[in-house]
């Protein structure tokens, strides 16, 4: 079976929690312009809230993942709340914001493990069935994740482009005053909209760590991934987002392959994606100018 | 406690202190000046060392120390200032965004090769054989010693950052970071600027990680985590990122308060200090980083005072 | 309506020719010239109403926004036609062409002797290695920083610009300490004080006389009068007419466009 098969199987159901990752952090990045680093710990309290929840209270995955889900949102939230609300009332810069989410990444990131303790912990789940894809085998669990991270990126996407909830989620996010003219309340679309990123975030991480571990740097791990994906697809809107997302997860496995080594390919990704992002600075600048 | 026990710690809690100041100083330039966010500042640092530790070990030289060490010092610190030169380049005509993403993206890939490249780094178990280019003594009078260079360069980097707000060259990146449109339009090659910045700043960080290398005597892919990157900005930060001085303060009060007072002096219970110390620190790092942003994001200097400078240098 | 738009004799002082040049935003067309070329005249003025495009047409010939098509050029007597639309702003200004601002601007951490300096000295002087030029650069630009700020009343020089008077002001201040061969400015005086006015028409002159050439963009048509040798008119994107001024301010065209609002 070719390079091609191979990648697009083992791309698609062990990365596609990338997807779902990227999809909650563009919708932060759309409405608020930010990057947010924080983002990548609500992956990994998931991740943590899912383990947690599965080996507490003895239940099976799919019954912990949309809680754990649900719990990664509320931290979002929170962290809207009780910072980035805040700095937008005191006129922080760009800059400044950035660095800060900085900061609550690591804060939340070693926080969690006066929590959760400081080992590697791990799902306590049944080993998965393998089920031939194409003459791959595949475990039935990433098989299920790609189908999950499947819907809820149709679902999200819907929600996002067509529903009318959306709509108003995506002309906060133009311009706030305008929205706030037409009768859309900032205060509630905002935190709603924290809470999905932290739900698809804490869903993907939810995801990894059954799949693999669950440790501090799980999320951090994928953030410079999730944000190359988001800034490369972004200029073709959520859409470009899901479908760059993809193609990563694809390019990334069959890169693997290639080269037998996974750390290859990490940087075969990085280093294509930055040539993208520099590429296309150098036209629009060309295009657009710089104002004074 | 026995004293023994405590100088060792305390000399290396001084040497981490030093170089801390000295990378917090050179991201002052970056940051602070030419408000370009450097989240890379570890792959600079880690580039030097280990660019150090390779050529060292791995090359067969025809003469020894100290001359080796010079030479290979001198091979870091070009290394990292070319490291600058590409990375500075790419970000130059980029907004916060891109920043963020290529200094990042560099550290990453530098974490990324030294843990692939093992023949010549050792991986992910690490490569010894490095030493002091000299033997005085002891293990602590040669640390000791090399806390004095240590000293002596970051001296050197304290000197050119306070000549640096003296000059041209400090009135410019000021400006690029005040109102860079503005600056092009007068005429300026702000991008020559911030490269220029970036090639000397980046050799700097390479030489002190170069000197990290020496002191601890191994390199540990463990030490290109973003740590490095975190406590020089926090220092930077809760000092005060307009003042020359607040790179100083910061990092006394952060990583020196840690890595000395808590580490030697608190009398605090022996199991602590493997894993609930290390992770208290970063999360209390991550929390002074917030605080300090979002209620004094000038922080304890508070704002330079250009004012008072040029009246001294130029007054009436 | 080209020739009256045209003109452009022997060229004595630096002129810029610009050809067959446009810009619209989101499909409205906001300039539109076909050729005009500054310069001819010491000083000239560009007049029009609102949304004429002259701030627009402004801003292109510095490059500080891209061309959607055409050509702009910079000649002088002394050196070969260079081509403004491929360069970058800084390397335009480079060469002698300066924009002032029409916002509010400034560089917020520097004094206002910060400022001066800045846009005096010389890039090699602002190299990393150039630790310790500061004074010899100062000494060489003392006397005409001086000379400018006692002028215009700044006396404080290691302050801060605080109000948006002192801005603009200074604003100008750098562009005039520049000598530049051709200086563009966009609603120079808008906000000042009168006296404050009449010292930069001054020093305005001062530096036409000296072989600069200087493009005003003002809706205070008083200034235009006073200080223009040339005037020409815009409006909807298109130079329609040229001038002296007292034909510009007798011009049926301009009075038609420019009723209701009471400045002929």
């Amino acid at each position: 079976m070719d390079l091609v098969t191979q990648s697009v199987v083992i791309g698609l159901t062990q990365n596609a929690p990338l997807v779902l990752a990227a999809i909650g952090f563009y919708l932060l990045y759309r409405l608020t312009g930010l990057i947010n680093v924080a983002y990548a710990e609500t992956v990994t309290l998931g991740a943590y809230f899912g383990m947690w929840a599965n080996t507490t209270f003895d239940l099976d995955f799919f019954t912990v993942l949309l809680p754990a889900g649900a719990m990664a949102g509320l931290v979002s939230v929170a962290t809207y709340l009780l910072v980035f609300r805040p700095a937008k009332q005191r006129n922080v810069g760009m800059l400044e914001v950035i660095i800060i989410s900085f900061g609550l990444s690591i804060f939340l990131r070693h926080a969690l493990q006066f929590v959760f303790g400081y080992p590697v912990r791990f799902f306590d789940v049944p080993p998965p069935d393998t089920i031939q894809v194409l003459g791959i085998g595949v475990s039935s669990f990433r098989l299920l994740a790609l189908a999950s991270v499947g819907v809820l990126a149709l679902l999200l996407y819907w929600f996002i482009q067509r529903s009318r909830l959306g709509l108003q989620i995506r002309a906060l996010a133009s311009d706030e005053s305008l929205a706030q003219a037409s009768g859309i309340r900032p205060l509630a679309v905002t935190v709603l909209i924290w809470f999905l990123a932290g739900l698809a975030g804490g869903l993907a991480g939810a995801f990894y760590g059954v799949g693999s571990s669950v440790a501090p740097l799980l999320g951090w791990r994928l953030f410079l991934p999730i944000l190359l994906v988001v800034l490369v697809g972004r200029a073709w809107g959520l859409g470009g987002v899901i479908t760059v997302g993809v193609a990563t997860g694809v390019l990334l496995a069959g890169a693997t392959l290639q080269f037998g080594q996974v750390l290859y390919a990490q940087l075969l990704i990085i280093l294509i994606f930055l040539a993208i992002l520099k590429m296309r600075a150098r036209r629009l600048a060309a295009v657009e100018g710089v104002a004074v | 406690m026995n004293l023994a026990w405590l100088d060792a710690f305390l000399i290396f809690g001084l040497f981490e202190v030093m170089m801390f100041i000295g990378l917090a100083l050179l991201l002052h330039l970056q940051l602070g000046l030419a408000r370009i966010a450097n989240f890379g500042v570890v792959g600079f640092w880690g580039l030097g060392m280990y660019a150090f530790g390779v050529s060292y070990v791995r090359v067969d030289w025809p003469f020894g120390d100290p001359w080796q060490f010079l030479v290979c010092a001198l091979i870091a610190t070009l290394v990292a200032g070319l490291a600058g030169l590409v990375v500075g380049w790419y970000i130059a005509d980029l907004d916060i965004d891109g920043a963020l993403v290529g200094t990042l993206g560099f550290a990453t890939a530098v974490a990324i090769l030294a843990t692939t490249e093992q023949e010549l780094t050792g991986g992910a178990l690490g490569m010894g054989g490095l030493g002091f280019p000299y033997d005085i003594g002891t293990v602590k009078e040669n640390e000791l010693v090399w806390l004095l260079v240590t000293t002596g360069v970051v001296g050197a980097i304290l000197f050119f950052v306070w000549q640096v707000h003296r000059s041209p060259f400090g009135r410019l990146l000021i400006a690029v970071g005040a109102n860079e449109p503005l600056a092009r339009s007068l005429g300026k090659r702000t991008f020559r600027a911030k490269i220029g910045l970036f090639v000397v700043a980046s050799a700097a960080m390479g030489l002190l990680g170069a000197l990290f290398g020496v002191m601890v005597r191994f390199l540990d892919i463990g030490n290109l985590g973003v740590e490095i990157t975190l406590a020089a900005m926090v220092g930077l930060v809760l000092g005060g990122t307009a003042r020359v001085w607040g790179a100083v303060v910061g990092i006394v009060l952060t990583v020196g308060l840690f890595d000395i007072v808590v580490q030697s002096y608190l009398p605090l219970p022996r199991e602590w200090y493997t894993q609930a110390l290390p992770v208290l620190r970063e999360a209390a790092f991550g929390l002074a980083l917030m605080v300090v942003l979002l209620f004094r994001p000038l922080g304890v200097l508070g704002e330079m005072r250009r004012d008072r400078l040029m009246k001294k240098l130029h007054g009436r | 309506m080209a020739a009256e738009v045209v003109a452009g004799a022997a060229v004595a002082r630096p002129q810029i020719r610009v050809e067959r040049v446009a810009k619209s935003y989101s499909g409205r067309t906001v300039v539109d010239v076909d050729e005009l070329v500054l310069g001819d005249q010491p000083i000239e003025g560009l007049i029009g109403p609102n949304g004429a495009g002259k701030t627009t047409l402004m801003r292109m010939i510095v490059h500080a926004v891209p061309l959607d098509r055409g050509t702009i050029t910079l000649r002088s007597p002394t050196q070969p036609e260079l081509l403004l639309s491929s360069m970058p702003t800084e390397q335009i200004a480079r060469h002698g062409v300066v924009k002032s601002n029409q916002l509010i601007t400034d560089f917020e951490r520097l004094t206002i002797l910060d400022s001066l300096l800045f846009a005096v000295t010389e890039s090699a002087y602002e190299a990393p290695h150039q630790l310790f030029s500061e004074r010899t650069v100062f000494e060489r630009h003392r006397d005409e920083i001086e000379r400018l700020l006692d002028y215009f009343g700044l006396t404080d020089r290691t302050a801060f610009a605080m109000s948006a008077g002192e801005k603009k002001l200074l604003d100008i201040i750098r562009c005039l300490i520049l000598r530049p061969r051709f200086l563009l400015l966009d609603e120079p005086t808008a906000g000042l004080p009168d006296d404050v006015t009449e010292k930069v028409m001054d020093a305005l002159r001062e530096l036409a006389a000296a072989g600069s050439t200087v493009v005003i963009v003002a809706h205070d048509l008083n200034v235009i009068w006073k200080l223009c040798d040339e005037v020409v008119f815009m409006a909807e994107g298109k130079a329609l007419l040229r001038g002296d001024p007292q034909s510009i301010r007798e011009h049926r065209t301009i009075v038609e466009k420019y009723l209701g609002e009471g400045h002929v």
